[in-house]
């Protein structure tokens, strides 16, 4: 191997090294890829919103499913993935501004009381076919039969283009 | 070669050099979320520790849990699923306790606070500098049950003697559906934006001071209003329109005042406010209202009002931009005598994308007009410019400083004043 092959070798090494190394911080501090699924009660009676109406109903704009059934807001606590992309996606908010949205909106009188908190995807799928009018944020990976996957912009995760990733 | 090889590690770490910066991972923060979370989470095992009791054998759930037979929280299908087994005992205990911790529990009391502390100087023959306490704000909202919610206000003002008590807003709402809600009690009156978007809390709204058309305890528009409100969604697709329809006491005698114990005359004063949020633009709102009564006082004579405005706000922060209009109209009911009054003030603020954006600069013009003519209010006129810089200290309770440059009637001096604030919610 002559002195011109072993820089090309050590060169591709670098790349290379450097590349992976990229790569598993970016992913550590993005994780990307996984579409995340809109779930609600099989009673909500609605099965495809657009990302704004979507957005609507987060923002505690529409707060009625119809005159009898309320909506009940779920979100992850923070960390979660499922919460970075609502937050990200739907909100458009960071984190603080999240917090800052909410307690103005109660503070109002626009709302009476913040999205429920839960702290795990057991705890999401128990609350969203427990409670009528629940609507949750799930890993599409690991959805329940029991839950019904509301359709986004007429899109299933694991369409082209849902939004929800 | 080796140049080329520097090259590419040289590109390559300023990728990741830029990687880093452009992600804002506030590492300190989300190790307090985390340790908030697993505190929240030891919480919940020792409630359910406490609940469950510590028998090796999993005992069938209390069925009588008062939250879950409560008429207004309907119990939950789990929660009536009987359990064929011990792990679905398991199973069905902790789901239910899972319902039980998020269920709203009527009547369920939510209290906030706000509070600010100020610093002000100004050039203002006969004022001192010096620092004030602001106004303490008390916040109360309850469920009473699905569609029924009270919420209320109450703020205390120092003043040279003491504190002012003053409810400012006390209301019970009824909830139908998105499309009609309606409220009695004492509001803030629904015209234009900032006076019903930002209530008493300092740390809500970007600035120190509220704009001067819209000045507690001014009198360029009634800020208070007692009556009832409806209001909701109206069906539009996505233009996202919304409306506020009231009708209530209005001014008082003291004309800064709601008629809060009875109105002055037989004329109710009503209020109308129509708004879109288009869906396509998201953060756009642009509203306009109107406002009528007939105002009496206390040297017996009497006006016909007539409020419209306008506005146009774009609500997100970077940037966060609020205009709003106002004119009011008295006529004097025995003499005919008309008035026209204009108010406007336009702010621009910007959240900049560094230091975490928690820095957030601006400015707000503001103008009023006030002819000789006008009889009710007196002399209101102003032209004044706001520079200020907000800086969130944490999500709940921030730094601002403003300066301020306002020109009162024709002939006064400019008043210069450096005005510091922090405000925070509790």
């Amino acid at each position: 191997m002559n002195a011109t092959s072993k820089h090309r070798v050590a060169v591709s090494w670098v790349v290379i090294w450097i590349s992976f190394h990229l790569y598993s911080s970016s992913a550590a501090q993005t994780p990307r890829g996984d579409d995340i699924a809109v779930v609600v009660n099989q009673e909500t009676p609605v099965s495809d919103l657009s990302l704004a109406e979507v957005r609507k109903v987060l923002l505690g704009e529409r707060q009625y499913w119809n005159s009898k059934l309320p909506v009940v807001l779920l979100i992850r606590a923070p960390v979660a993935r499922e919460r970075d992309v609502v937050l990200r996606v739907i909100y458009q908010m960071t984190e603080a501004q999240f917090k800052q949205y909410w307690v103005a909106k109660i503070f109002r009188a626009e709302a009476a009381s913040p999205p429920k908190i839960v702290y795990s995807n057991d705890m999401q799928y128990e609350l969203v076919s427990a409670l009528p009018g629940a609507i949750g944020f799930v890993d599409a990976r690991s959805v329940r039969r029991e839950l019904k996957v509301l359709r986004v912009d007429g899109r299933l995760p694991g369409d082209h283009d849902y939004p929800l990733r | 070669m080796f140049r080329r090889l520097f090259v590419i590690i040289g590109f390559f770490l300023a990728v990741a050099s830029a990687r880093g910066q452009g992600s804002p991972p506030d590492q300190a923060e989300q190790q307090r979320i985390l340790l908030d979370r697993i505190q929240q989470l030891e919480k919940r095992v020792s409630e359910l520790e406490a609940k469950g009791g510590v028998s090796p054998a999993p005992t069938p759930p209390a069925p009588s849990t008062p939250v879950v037979q409560t008429p207004e929280s309907e119990p939950a299908p789990a929660a009536q699923a009987p359990s064929p087994g011990p792990a679905h005992e398991h199973e069905a205990r902790d789901e239910q306790a899972a319902v039980r911790q998020v269920e709203t529990h009527y009547p369920s009391l939510q209290v906030r606070g706000f509070g600010d502390v100020n610093f002000s100087a100004t050039d203002q023959k006969g004022v001192n500098s010096g620092f004030n306490l602001g106004q303490l704000d008390l916040h109360l909202a309850s469920p009473l049950s699905r569609k029924v919610s009270y919420f209320g206000e109450i703020s205390f003002t120092a003043q040279p003697t003491g504190y002012a008590v003053e409810v400012e807003r006390s209301f019970i709402r009824y909830d139908y559906n998105d499309y009609f809600k309606i409220s009695f009690g004492r509001f803030h009156t629904p015209i234009g934006y900032w006076n019903a978007a930002f209530h008493h809390g300092s740390w809500l709204q970007t600035t120190i001071s509220r704009p001067e058309m819209v000045q507690f305890g001014g009198t360029f528009i009634p800020v208070h209003f007692v009556g009832f409100l409806a209001e909701g969604n109206i069906p539009s697709g996505g233009a996202g329109l919304g409306y506020s329809v009231g009708v209530g006491n209005g001014r008082g005698s003291t004309i800064s005042r709601a008629g809060d114990a009875g109105d002055i005359n037989d004329n109710r004063a009503w209020v109308a406010n129509i708004y879109a949020r288009p869906a396509r633009l998201y953060g756009l709102q642009t509203g306009v209202s109107v406002y009528r009564d007939k105002i009496t006082l206390s040297d017996g004579r009497s006006f016909r009002e007539w409020i419209s405005g306008a506005h146009l706000v774009w609500t997100k922060e970077s940037p966060e931009f609020l205009a709003e209009f106002a004119n009011v109209n008295h006529r004097e009911v025995f003499t005919n005598a008309v008035s026209n009054s204009q108010a406007f003030y336009v702010q621009l603020g910007y959240r900049l994308p560094w230091f975490e954006k928690l820095v957030k600069p601006y400015y707000r013009f503001e103008y009023t007009h006030t002819p000789l003519s006008e009889n009710v209010f007196g002399n209101h006129d102003l032209v004044g410019s706001t520079l200020g810089l907000r800086y969130d200290i944490t999500n709940y309770a921030s730094f601002k400083g403003e300066y301020r440059n306002t020109k009162r009637k024709t002939g006064d001096p400019t008043i210069n004043g450096l005005f510091l604030q922090t405000d925070f919610t509790f």
